[in-house]
């Protein structure tokens, strides 16, 4: 039987029905979940490289401010695309964001390269295995 | 074996739902090739925290990254950003 302190100290209590903003609260809490699984996994194939160890403190830090950063990202890359007139945040944008550094840039130029051929790629696999079909089905 | 830094990536829909979320306009959309490019934005700003916190520790002489040195390197972590 559900006392009413415990009600109140139990956070799936059928009493309280789930709002619109419990539902995007957990929705962020996933996400930075998500974020500090990976940031976690990255800091200790770094700190492996270098022999020594991150603190979860740190861990927890880096993650926060992975989480905020992309605050800022998310803000710049949808003005710029509003700005360009786009409903849809393009590679052109993201090479904006990484404007303040050169070696950023420069590498995020390099990235958007690989995707692009990576892209090309995959189309010309696709048309061979179309054309192959063809002349299969034309005998 | 330990996977290298490289192979360990952030997904894609973790990046896309992640910047959805903080767009101001609901009708805002990321294209498929500007999310892989933005995973590897991510990517490098946690190299960047991750080493640069490192190189601190390092030159005050410790063996493990505390919050201090992470502290000391975000101003400029995030000017260079």
């Amino acid at each position: 039987m559900l006392s009413t302190t415990s009600c109140l100290a139990n956070v799936n209590c059928r009493e309280k029905m789930p709002t619109a903003m419990d539902e995007e609260e957990r929705k962020l809490q996933r996400l930075k979940a998500a974020v500090h699984y990976t940031v976690g996994r990255l800091c200790q194939s770094i700190g492996e490289d270098h022999q020594k160890e991150f603190s979860r403190q740190v861990i927890a830090a880096i993650a926060e401010t992975t989480f905020r950063q992309c605050d800022i990202f998310a803000k710049d890359l949808e003005a710029f695309a509003r700005h360009a007139k786009r409903s849809t945040v393009s590679v052109e944008d993201v090479k904006l964001t990484a404007r303040r550094s050169t070696a950023l840039a420069n590498f995020i130029q390099r990235k958007s390269e690989e995707i692009a051929s990576a892209n090309q790629e995959q189309r010309d696999t696709r048309k061979k295995i179309a054309g192959k079909r063809k002349n299969t089905e034309m005998v | 074996m330990a996977e290298s830094s490289a192979e360990i990536t952030f997904k894609k829909e973790t990046v896309s739902k992640l910047l959805s979320s903080f767009f101001k306009d609901e009708k805002t959309k990321v294209g498929a090739d500007a999310v892989l490019l933005m995973a590897e934005m991510l990517h490098v700003f946690v190299q960047e925290a991750a080493q640069r916190t490192i190189k601190q520790a390092e030159a005050e002489d410790c063996d493990r990254m505390d919050i201090e040195h992470f502290e000391k390197i975000l101003p400029q972590l995030l000017l260079d950003f």
